[in-house]
């Protein structure tokens, strides 16, 4: 049933690319960095490079939509502050296509979001808003379920 | 394993059965099929669906026993001793006959009679007392009504 790392089975989520076109596809960013709109460039994965990405995978994206950075924030170093045009990585927290669960269950959210995170995959932000998947344990990114407020 | 219910229908939802949907507002959707789901996602209410639980309950289908059972319970009365006599005096009491009351009315009336006799002998000297506590009361009464207006 499970076995290996499926992907195939798995819910493929974000595609970076659709087929045809150059798309790529946006998602919300749910901690403090202050970025709000990211769009998905690269799914980052070992050994299969279909430009799908589901809960718990790295990817590389580009920040659409960020919260205005002020002269005053700015000072403060509490918070890496990013703005629109940066190009940063970025950890899948929930998808819209359901994901499955070992016991065989399917989770499905509303939306799709990520959490940012720097080169050495660890998060920018410091607070997560937001329900995030419980899968991300599986996948290694305990941090990031204990700081968030819900977990499904 | 803990069986869910499901959202839309109250249907059980068994482990490795059926979806879960997590809303932008974080509230967590069970449902036990996809019918539900889909039900759910046109935003159909259940409460007009005739095989839901929800229609079910609010039109009091299938609840009959339920209600009957509870009315047979009232019923029934089950006979319980009192702290101060328990279920073998109140039978007792209950299968005396006639004449043997009888009997203890007579002889409970000529105690008293002639306990009533040494009583007023006695009633003279502490018949003072309680009445003297008497008007105290009322004084202290008048007092605090005065001090509270």
């Amino acid at each position: 049933m499970i076995g290996l790392k499926s992907t195939l089975n798995v819910g493929e989520v974000l595609y970076p690319f659709y087929v045809l076109t150059q798309l790529t596809k946006f998602m919300q960013v749910i901690d403090n960095s202050g970025a709000l709109l990211i769009e998905c460039v690269n799914v980052l994965k070992q050994k299969v490079n279909n430009g799908w990405g589901s809960v718990g995978d790295e990817i590389v994206c580009v920040v659409k939509r960020a919260r205005p950075v002020s002269a005053a924030t700015q000072a403060s170093t509490t918070a890496v502050k990013v703005r629109r045009g940066d190009v940063r990585r970025a950890v899948i927290v929930r998808t819209k296509k359901s994901v499955r669960r070992p016991d065989g269950r399917f989770i499905r959210f509303d939306d799709n979001a990520a959490v940012l995170l720097n080169n050495k995959r660890e998060m920018l932000g410091t607070r997560i808003g937001g329900v995030v998947s419980a899968d991300l344990r599986m996948k290694g990114w305990g941090k990031i379920v204990s700081l968030a407020p819900k977990v499904v | 394993m803990k069986v869910e219910i499901d959202a839309f229908s109250g249907f059980r939802v068994y482990p490795s059965k059926g979806k879960l949907f997590v809303r932008g507002d974080s509230k967590v959707f069970r449902f036990a099929s996809s019918k539900n789901s889909s039900l759910f996602l046109q935003r159909k209410n259940p409460r007009k669906i005739a095989w839901t639980q929800v229609y079910r309950r609010m039109h009091k289908k299938g609840i009959t026993e339920e209600v009957a059972k509870k009315r047979s319970r009232r019923t029934v009365k089950h006979q319980r001793g009192i702290v101060g006599a328990d279920l073998a005096t109140i039978a007792a009491r209950r299968n005396q006959t006639a004449a043997v009351r009888n009997q203890q009315r007579i002889s409970a009336i000529a105690k008293a009679k002639t306990e009533k006799k040494e009583k007023e002998s006695k009633k003279a000297k502490p018949a003072r007392a309680p009445v003297a506590s008497g008007p105290r009361v009322s004084k202290q009464q008048m007092k605090g009504g005065k001090g509270g207006r």
